[in-house]
């Protein structure tokens, strides 16, 4: 088993335009956030590479790309799948993300499911000393903030 | 998050109390925290412009009707805004019990009222006509303050 956070909503658009904008504009409705910083850097920009196997990238100031993760599942406009690792993870640690785009009339519920985030170890830089909840609890609201800024941009 | 008001509503299967609550009442899942066995940790479900909050008996003090002899001592209220008998339809063949069939109010609204599968009593609205105070007053015979 492994721990998990999920957050829904609706947003105003059918599915294709739902996929596209999360996949295709995350760069401009990301929202970088203290806790759970990618690297050790400033944020940069966001993109994904479309595709299985294309990743996440996060491009920094001084131009130098850091690898994010991986998409494993591509499913236009249903289902996309990636992995999710900071910088500040162990080496052998990654994370999964699960974004389903299900119609609801006119409308497209998107939800997230991110696993795994319980395997951060306690005592790691990633943790900053919560416990499970304190951190799944974090990683929710962090999560549906970014879900409203992508939903705001994909309506 | 603005001002406003929520329930947190306690079962002992609280993930069995997700499911069917969406196939129930077409609640739909907002927010979601599990453990790492699996456990709800804290639940979000929304309807219209409210939700309510699913959660464990994680206290003493925090029971399900089922734990303590089907007693509640709140009840949430659902208010629709199309084809009351058709939500009670719905609800029903999710399995709850209906305790008080469909039935047209004299404040205007029809109602039904319904038992879930662990004992919490949901009453179910939608306004069918406008009324008027001295209409409810002369229907009802109680004296009425801030009706609207």
């Amino acid at each position: 088993m492994t721990s998990k956070v999920y957050v829904a909503l609706r947003v105003k658009a059918p599915p294709e335009r739902a996929f596209a904008a999360f996949v295709g504009e995350i760069g401009a409705w990301w929202r970088p956030n203290g806790l759970f910083q990618t690297t050790p850097r400033a944020p940069g920009v966001l993109a994904f590479e479309p595709g299985e196997g294309g990743r996440l990238t996060e491009t920094l100031a001084s131009g130098k790309v850091f690898e994010i993760g991986r998409i494993t599942a591509w499913e236009p406009p249903a289902r996309l799948v990636f992995s999710w690792r900071q910088a500040n993870f162990p080496p052998d640690l990654q994370t999964e993300v699960e974004v389903r785009f299900e119609p609801v009339g006119e409308e497209t519920r998107v939800s997230v499911e991110h696993r795994g985030f319980d395997r951060v170890p306690a005592g790691g830089a990633a943790r900053h000393g919560f416990p499970d909840q304190a951190l799944l609890m974090r990683l929710v609201e962090w999560w549906r903030m970014l879900l409203t800024s992508y939903g705001e941009r994909a309506a | 998050m603005t001002a406003g008001l929520s329930s947190a509503v306690v079962y002992r299967d609280p993930k069995a109390a997700l499911a069917w609550l969406e196939k129930a009442f077409g609640f739909e899942l907002a927010m979601l925290l599990e453990d790492a066995d699996g456990n709800l940790a804290h639940s979000q479900m929304e309807f219209g412009d409210s939700y309510i909050m699913v959660g464990q008996e994680w206290s003493d003090d925090h029971k399900s009707p089922s734990s303590i002899g089907g007693k509640n001592t709140q009840t949430v209220h659902i208010q629709i805004d199309s084809d009351l008998d058709a939500h009670c339809e719905r609800a029903r063949s999710a399995g709850a019990e209906i305790i008080a069939e469909p039935e047209t109010q004299f404040y205007g609204d029809r109602t039904y009222r319904c038992r879930d599968p662990e004992g919490h009593i949901w009453t179910v609205s939608q306004t069918f006509k406008a009324v008027s105070r001295e209409e409810a007053e002369a229907a009802s015979g109680l004296k009425i303050t801030g009706w609207r």
